[in-house]
């Protein structure tokens, strides 16, 4: 990872590209802007950004068909710039694989919060592993193996099954995984949580519909469990 | 207060439905006794009319057959007397006449030849005697009378009817004309008497069943009348329920009929008139939105370069030409306030076209309160009462939104000291904010929570939207809670939201989603 983030940001309003490339600038990112998803998906493929801002009313492809499109391939942060008319929106967003998302009018310092929060994520932390059945944490290589076999996880989703592994049969609530996952304060939105479970468990459980590993806890949360 | 007039209204609606059914039963009540009363008055003067002449036919056609035998016998039998029979003779005639076809009993009264008064009675001297003719009856017929030209004769035949032991008797006399004996009969009309009376009893018994029919074709009538009244009342009742499209059957040509018509005329009416408004209604709410959408675009462009502008006025003072400095400063802050308005807009909106969603989450609610307070630097100002440990299933960002807007509220109206209590009743949480200001006037306390009410026109502009407790009050409700405003005994204005310990039954989508959860888990 470049000292320097870069990040694609992909709207197609021209003010709001502007001046949102204005603001990030100046918080000391390097950005590369996109008007269209299609443009966008190009400028993913030649600049590799380590993030991408993308709104989700863009002319042609969508941003949750974009989401969609990048997350085929590449586990690089996204972070939705959504209009919130519908909540509709953040559910489509989140479950096309968004990582977060923020609502428009945005202030620059909240996106750069954001920004900074999901790429600390994939920092590494200690030194250590841990397995919970055929799934293998390795925190040093930053890495998650089942049966031996690298799975490919977001640094958000590997964030979070790191926090659950680090506390293992402990139950951790929405809101304590939004502070320790996503960084946000008590408003934080637990759809994010859910989304990302969602998306966790078809990664690393054996039945997704029945998991093993990632139990919810009703009333309270999630936990994770080393299979019987 | 306002529970003593909660009650007073629903005593007052008690009473009401209670006099209502009273009136709905009286107007029965008075047909079927007006059809009584006029059942009743045709049956006993018809009865009466039909029972007085048969009375007095059967009592004539008897009484001039029995007086006509009786006149007849006189002639015959008494008239051929000598003028001073003896006893023997007297009682032998008394028993002859008779004897006649009519029964009647004869009693003969003359002077024999001493001058003494002697009797023939056809019954024997236990028979018909002198003491059972009335006394003006005897007079009657024992007054001579002056013959002339209308007055062919000195002695008429009389007649008197009367009652004895219950038995109704005719009683009858008269003189021989030209020296002779007096001769009285008497006759029992005991046969006629119960003729006429079985007659009574039929008429009384027609008369009965006359009003017993009256009644039951005045609870018909009354049914076919009320039937519909009844059924228009609940249609009524329907239409006041907001079910406008409730329409009547419209079954004849008769008044109900036109009533029924004209009760879907004005349903139909009523019914356009709110659809109309309600599309007017809609199209403002719509371009509401459709105008909220579209600010947002430049405004999240404006908003993101007034950040560029704000950190160069923080960065270094001076820096900045001091004729733009303030310029900025007021870019930056009404920029601000414009992003809130246009926030606030976009709320409203969502909540008018009911697209507003709940995202519950298990909270505690002193440290939702706690770090509402906190973020936005209020702790000072800000006595919180609350104890952690109240867990609630509700929608956090929700909850800030009504928490921020009560509290700022009191703040900016009633001053500081705020304080915030928590507690709970039942299944509820309630949250009290109680002020120290001069409390909310009664006037303007029934709109408080209208969108832009200001509460007077003279008001300096205020700092809100003038949306803040509509957009808390609309938040409240959508959980399924209540947010009330009234003025503390001890003064200041206290607002309490009620809120349901757990929303999730009201939003039944976000339960199915954690149900796939669940059943994994089972």
């Amino acid at each position: 990872m470049s000292p320097v983030p870069s990040l694609l940001l992909i709207e197609d309003d021209d003010a709001i590209r502007t001046a949102l490339e204005l603001s990030l600038t100046r918080q000391g990112h390097r950005v590369a802007t996109a008007a269209t998803g299609e443009d966008g998906l190009k400028l993913l493929r030649e600049q590799r950004p380590d993030l991408i801002v993308l709104d989700v009313m863009l002319p042609g492809i969508d941003g949750f068909e974009v989401c969609r499109r990048i997350r085929r391939t590449d586990q690089l942060p996204i972070i939705l710039l959504t209009a919130r008319s519908d909540d509709i929106d953040v559910v489509v967003g989140l479950e096309s694989g968004a990582d977060d998302y923020v609502v428009k009018p945005v202030q620059g310092r909240v996106l750069d919060a954001r920004i900074r929060a999901v790429l600390r994520r994939g920092e590494r932390e200690s030194n250590d592993a841990a397995s919970f059945g055929s799934l293998v944490i390795d925190r040093a290589a930053m890495t998650v193996t089942k049966n031996g076999e690298d799975l490919q996880l977001t640094p958000t989703e590997l964030r979070l099954l790191l926090e659950l592994s680090r506390r293992p049969g402990q139950a951790l609530s929405r809101q304590q995984l939004l502070r320790l996952v996503w960084e946000h304060d008590y408003l934080g939105d637990s759809r994010l949580v859910d989304a990302c479970v969602q998306r966790l468990r078809a990664k690393v459980e054996d039945v997704p519909s029945s998991p093993t590993l990632i139990r919810t806890v009703r009333g309270v949360g999630y936990r994770l469990d080393a299979p019987q | 207060m306002t529970q003593a007039q909660g009650g007073f209204r629903g005593w007052f609606a008690e009473r009401k439905g209670v006099w209502s059914r009273l009136r709905f039963t009286s107007l029965r009540l008075r047909l079927v006794v007006v059809f009584g009363l006029v059942a009743l008055t045709a049956a006993v003067s018809a009865s009466g009319i039909a029972y007085w002449l048969n009375r007095e036919a059967v009592l004539t056609r008897t009484q001039d057959a029995v007086l006509r035998d009786f006149q007849q016998e006189m002639q015959s039998e008494a008239g051929v007397l000598p003028e001073r029979p003896t006893q023997d003779e007297l009682q032998r005639t008394a028993g002859q006449m008779a004897n006649s076809s009519q029964r009647f009993s004869v009693l003969l009264v003359a002077e024999n030849a001493d001058g003494k008064t002697v009797f023939g009675s056809s019954g024997g001297l236990s028979g018909f005697m002198l003491k059972d003719v009335p006394e003006s009856l005897r007079e009657a017929v024992n007054e001579e009378q002056a013959v002339n030209s209308t007055n062919k004769y000195a002695y008429h035949l009389y007649w008197q009817r009367i009652v004895e032991d219950d038995t109704p008797y005719l009683v009858a006399g008269t003189k021989v004309i030209g020296g002779g004996p007096t001769g009285y009969m008497l006759k029992s009309l005991e046969p006629e008497a119960k003729d006429l009376n079985s007659l009574a009893w039929s008429l009384g018994i027609a008369t009965g069943l006359a009003l017993i029919g009256s009644a039951l074709l005045a609870q018909a009538a009354a049914t076919t009348v009320l039937k519909p009244v009844h059924r228009l009342g609940v249609a009524a009742r329907r239409l006041g329920e907001g079910k406008l499209d409730t329409r009547l059957r419209v079954s004849g040509t008769d008044e109900l009929a036109d009533l029924s018509r004209t009760f879907n005329n004005a349903a139909e009416a009523l019914e356009k008139r709110v659809a109309d408004m309600a599309a007017r209604d809609d199209a403002s709410r719509r371009f509401v939105a459709d105008m909220s959408h579209e600010l947002r675009t430049p405004l999240t462009a404006i908003t993101a370069v007034t950040e560029v502008l704000e950190e160069e006025l923080e960065a270094e003072t001076g820096s900045m030409d001091p004729m733009i400095e303030p310029a900025v400063r007021l870019v930056v802050s009404e920029t601000r306030r414009l992003n809130d308005l246009v926030e606030n807009l976009m709320e409203v909106t969502r909540f008018d076209a009911g697209t507003a969603r709940l995202v519950l989450d298990d909270v505690d609610v002193a440290d939702q309160i706690t770090a509402c307070i906190d973020a936005r630097a209020w702790l000072d100002a800000v006595d919180l009462d609350a104890e952690r440990g109240i867990h609630a299933g509700l929608d956090p960002r929700r909850l800030d939104v009504i928490l921020a807007n009560l509290i700022g509220n009191a703040l900016k109206h009633g001053g500081s000291p705020v304080r915030v209590s928590v507690g709970e009743e039942g299944e509820e949480v309630v949250i009290a904010v109680r002020d120290h200001g001069p409390g909310i006037p009664e006037d303007v306390l029934p709109h408080v929570f209208d969108r832009f009410y200001k509460a007077s026109a003279s008001r300096p502009r205020s700092e809100g939207s003038g949306l803040g407790l509509s957009i808390a009050l609309e938040n409240a409700h959508i959980h399924g809670g209540e947010i009330t405003a009234a003025n503390s005994p001890e003064g200041g204005a206290v607002f309490t939201l009620r809120l349901p310990r757990d929303a999730s039954t009201l939003t039944q989508e976000a339960e199915e989603n954690k149900g796939t959860d669940e059943k994994g888990e089972a």
